[in-house]
């Protein structure tokens, strides 16, 4: 028998699967129809789904109600398109934004966790908005235009060298990345680090008397999520081009909440499918009516009144009966039987 | 030294009430102390002050000669305490299993936080065992929410112990019990000693007076009275005070 949390993770990596091979279906059709179109925006969505995994770390097992996570997916772009447009280097664009987002969480993290619940919501917006106005309001990085022309791209990967202007390429690469920062954030969950974590959401205040310091737990909690929203951030100049101040603002970090919740708070692998699915649905709807959000507002409301789990969080119990009946199946070390 | 404990003039105010006021005694090693006293004495107060929940505002408490006042509960129970609550207090959502292997996690090195957990090792042994001990081995894979009262009291008392510590603190921990859980958790209370040097809150006289080897009487945040169960019962103060409400 294992224990429910592994049984858990193991439902959520089914559905991760899931996630893959309907994309790598996706991907054979969209490269067989010539779509560019498509291409592009299920690469952004996976990009997105970067964003609501760091805030589902957060939310779903940390406890952690983060409003301003688009903050570190920001800076991570940002970072990454100014030294894109100096120095064309894959490795070095992340590198760089991954470095600076570190810095960027801890130091978030030493301001927003002094407070607790309600606060910690409070501040983590305002730190978002403030930076948001401070990169708004900045001539050296684009003001509200943002910074437009950073160029295409190549990323060597030892045997291959890949072009980010290739649709499929990039789309079929950022689904290793979101699968990367997808399984180190399993990974981690599952450590006894991660153990630390899940307890901090379901009984904090008893957490210290194991032990442990919730303030050291929470903050590798908040430094771990800045990073991996930083990092998948730090694609995104490169799929698109360029970075613009929009996605430093609330309406990012909420619409990653509104994909956490749809998918399935708690699951890591919910985030990703709710950002498939809200921004594929953003797109359809947006083809219909120009008033798509007031849709969107409406889907996320019936979310929360009839599927509060999401869909994810839903469906989970169905797979975790499975896994449990076939780890129940395995073959038990019998007690040994002597002979009469 | 027999003395694993001592608490010197412990004091905290709320307001203008004098919740704990100049409370001083010794827990001797391997032996139950309990602290009684009517509702509203400061006996949990008091064990707020010892376990790091609250700050005295005077005295000292010190932990196998380490003067560990005003330390946090993470820092106590690096020192060797281990403490339940009056209230249950578990990770109701998990499972009896990974409550305890949240606990005794502790007993690996910090070098293994980030490596999976597991399945051998000091940590596993252990949660194995205090199964195996405390009669979970049916219920390792419930939900704790889904556990009777008794269960889960008795689980407090396992976590506890999880992290191997050299003082338990134990808060009502027959609290709602039915009569025969009561006695089975007097009987492993006493087969704790062995191990640890326990520090009791109990409200149950018959219990107090059959387990414990010395007994402090707490009245209006002061300490009343102390000595070994027969004398305290003896105390007319204390009779006055305590057993006169009967």
């Amino acid at each position: 028998m294992h224990d429910r949390l592994d049984i858990s993770m193991r439902a959520n990596h089914v559905f991760f699967g899931i996630l893959v091979i309907v994309a790598l279906v996706f991907a054979a059709f969209a490269s067989f129809s010539g779509d560019v179109f498509y291409l592009r925006l299920a690469t952004e969505a996976l990009i997105l789904g970067g964003l609501a995994l760091s805030i589902d770390i957060l939310l779903g097992f940390t406890g952690l109600l983060s409003l301003g996570q688009a903050l570190y997916f920001g800076i991570g772009a940002y970072v990454s398109a100014l030294v894109l447009r100096e120095a064309p280097s894959f490795w070095l664009a992340m590198g760089a934004a991954g470095v600076s987002v570190l810095l960027a969480g801890i130091a978030g993290g030493l301001i927003a966790n002094r407070v607790r619940g309600v606060y910690f919501a409070l501040i983590t917006f305002g730190m978002a908005q403030v930076v948001a106005k401070v990169v708004y309001n900045s001539r050296e990085l684009g003001a509200s235009d943002g910074l437009i022309g950073i160029p295409v791209i190549e990323v060597p990967l030892g045997f291959i060298t890949l072009s980010a202007g290739d649709p499929l390429g990039f789309f079929l690469f950022t689904l290793v990345i979101i699968a990367l920062l997808y399984s180190v954030s399993a990974y981690l969950l599952g450590t006894p680090f991660g153990r630390i974590i899940i307890a901090l959401k379901a009984n904090e205040k008893r957490v210290p008397y194991l032990g442990y310091s919730t303030w050291a737990a929470r903050m590798a909690a908040y430094v771990l999520a800045a990073v991996i929203a930083g990092l998948a951030g730090a694609l995104y100049p490169m799929l698109r081009g360029f970075v613009s101040p929009e996605l430093l603002f609330f309406a990012t970090s909420g619409d990653a909440l509104i994909m956490v919740i749809v998918g399935g708070a708690g699951t890591l692998a919910g985030a990703i499918w709710g950002a498939v699915i809200l921004t594929m649905l953003k797109s359809v709807i947006g083809s219909w009516t120009e008033h798509h959000l007031i849709v969107i507002g409406l889907i996320f409301m019936s979310a929360i009144l009839f599927m509060p789990k999401g869909i994810v969080g839903m469906l989970k119990p169905f797979v975790e009966r499975n896994l449990l009946r076939n780890s129940a199946r395995q073959p038990k070390p019998e007690p040994e039987r002597t002979a009469l | 030294m027999t003395d694993i404990m001592q608490v010197e003039g412990l004091c905290i105010a709320f307001g203008g009430l004098k919740a704990v006021d100049g409370v001083s005694f010794t827990a001797e090693r391997n032996k139950i102390t309990t602290v009684i006293g009517p509702n509203g004495a400061g006996k949990t107060t008091l064990f707020n002050l010892i376990s790091g929940a609250l700050k005295p505002s005077g005295g000292r408490v010190i932990i196998k000669g380490k003067d560990v006042t005003g330390k946090g509960p993470a820092a106590l129970q690096e020192a060797g305490l281990a403490r339940s609550f009056q209230i249950t207090n578990l990770f109701f959502e998990m499972t009896v299993r990974e409550n305890l292997r949240l606990a005794a996690q502790r007993l690996e090195p910090v070098g293994h936080a980030l490596l999976p957990l597991r399945r051998h090792g000091r940590a596993a042994d252990k949660v194995t065992a205090l199964i195996e001990r405390f009669g979970f081995a049916e219920k390792a894979h419930e939900i704790v929410a889904a556990l009777s009262h008794g269960e889960q009291r008795r689980l407090e008392i396992a976590m506890c112990l999880a992290s191997e510590p050299q003082v338990l603190m134990l808060d009502e921990p027959t609290q709602g019990m039915s009569h025969g859980d009561t006695e089975d958790t007097a009987q492993l209370i006493r087969s704790l000693t062995d191990e640890v040097t326990i520090l009791l809150i109990e409200h149950d006289i018959g219990l107090v007076m059959s387990l414990s080897d010395h007994v402090v009487v707490m009245h209006q945040g002061r300490k009343l009275a102390e000595g070994i169960p027969a004398e305290v019962r003896a105390d007319s103060a204390v009779q006055a005070a305590y057993f006169g409400h009967g």
